[in-house]
């Protein structure tokens, strides 16, 4: 499959010069066309059929995500991205502290290579995720905390949240995963999920994946331990069902339940929560 | 006023916070400018930025890493720390 790719310019440190070696090897080998971030600066319209007719990979260099927010500020539409140094940990190769790439740094990029070009021949049904198993009515009545001008609402029942704003909703031995309506709007309009992999277990209060939007990376905070069972096609297509619908539509994740009676005892209720709201909305 | 308590835990007795790592950190500020809970401070002198109000950061928030380029923070263990909260509820529970 084609795609396009925007990288770091790999000049501010080992990371960024990985990330430019992936779109160099992309393009020689996987018929990626490389959009050149100082170019685009100055000329999107050179680059507009391009990122028209492919899907487009991003690849930061460090956690300032300077091609991702590039991207963001030109309002385009990430199909994938990869950070690479969250792929030099998770990949034990650590980088030589020089911008000319040594055997380390030369071996992660042909493994960050060889994942994207993976992911873009996988046939659709490998990485589709599963359908949500169970049906979940929509929710009922709603708590309304309001700080300023803003209204955030909490559902009175059925719903459980930690204090990093993830709320939870089981309904025999599954849960539904999502963001409050607080943290949807602190926010803004989110524009990339990059969601848990199927059949991860994860403990509660670990990581169920990532949300961002121009304003932050948002860890997903899990509020219970389980298995993931399903992630939401639909936000993964189109991540502003978050900000819209964020207890309906917007959910994230499905996880069969490991431990729901161990969990809840560290979970709030819609009430609670909507004192934690109030609290940090006047703080904030 | 910062959070006093998590899950009816007092905050104080929780070691959730971020430790700024000066051999990698450049002072850019990103962490500083994006946490709105006034756990940092910039200061003068050759550690411009100092981890000044650690109870006021949220247990198992970790979003300013997110922001941090050099890799420079780092947070507790997370399931130490869980199991260090259920210790706590369960004393404070027999009381
Ligand atoms: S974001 Fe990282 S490098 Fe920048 S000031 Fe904070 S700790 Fe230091
Ligand atoms: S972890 Fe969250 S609350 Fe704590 S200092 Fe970082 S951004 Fe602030």
């Amino acid at each position: 499959m084609n795609s396009a790719i925007l990288s770091c310019t790999g000049l501010d440190k080992p990371e960024g010069s990985v990330a430019r070696e992936v779109a160099i090897r992309m393009a020689s080998s996987a018929n990626s066309e490389i959009i050149c971030p100082v170019l685009l600066n100055r000329s999107l319209a050179r680059y507009k059929k391009v990122l028209a007719e492919n899907p487009l990979i991003v690849v930061d260099g460090c956690s300032t995500r300077c091609a991702s927010k590039f991207a963001e500020s030109l309002d385009l539409k990430i199909d994938r991205k990869v950070l690479v140094a969250d792929a030099s940990k998770s990949s034990g190769l650590t980088l030589e502290p020089t911008l000319n790439l040594g055997a380390n740094g030369l071996a992660l990029a042909q493994t960050i290579v060889d994942g994207l070009v993976q992911s873009l021949t996988a046939p659709a049904s490998t990485t589709q995720p599963a359908a949500p198993s169970t049906e979940f009515p929509p929710p009922g009545e709603y708590l309304v905390v309001t700080h300023d001008k803003f209204e955030f609402r909490i559902p009175s029942t059925d719903y459980w949240f930690n204090e990093n704003d993830v709320w939870v909703r089981p309904l025999g031995d599954v849960a539904r995963v999502g963001i409050s309506d607080y943290m949807q709007q602190s926010l803004t309009d989110i524009n990339f999920v990059d969601a848990p992999a199927m059949d991860l277990a994860v403990e509660q209060f670990g990581e169920l994946g990532t949300l961002e939007s121009s304003k932050a990376v948002f860890e997903v905070v899990a509020p219970v331990a389980g298995t993931v069972v399903a992630v939401n096609p639909e936000v993964l297509s189109n991540p502003t069902l978050i900000n819209e619908d964020p207890y309906g539509k917007g959910w994230i994740v499905e996880a069969r339940l490991a431990d729901w009676k161990q969990d809840v005892d560290l979970l709030l209720d819609g009430s609670a929560y909507a004192a934690a709201v109030k609290h940090k909305a006047e703080e904030a | 006023m910062s959070e006093t308590t998590f899950m009816s835990v007092p905050r104080d007795k929780i070691s959730w916070h971020p430790t700024i790592d000066y051999e990698k950190c450049n002072f850019c500020m990103e962490c500083a400018t994006f946490c709105p809970h006034r756990v940092f401070e910039q200061r003068e002198g050759d550690r411009r930025l100092v981890v000044a109000n650690p109870n006021n950061c949220v247990v198992f928030c970790r979003a300013c890493s997110k922001t941090c380029g050099p890799d420079a923070l780092s947070f507790p263990d997370k399931q130490a720390t869980i199991a260090q909260i259920r210790q706590i509820r369960e004393q404070e529970s027999v009381q």
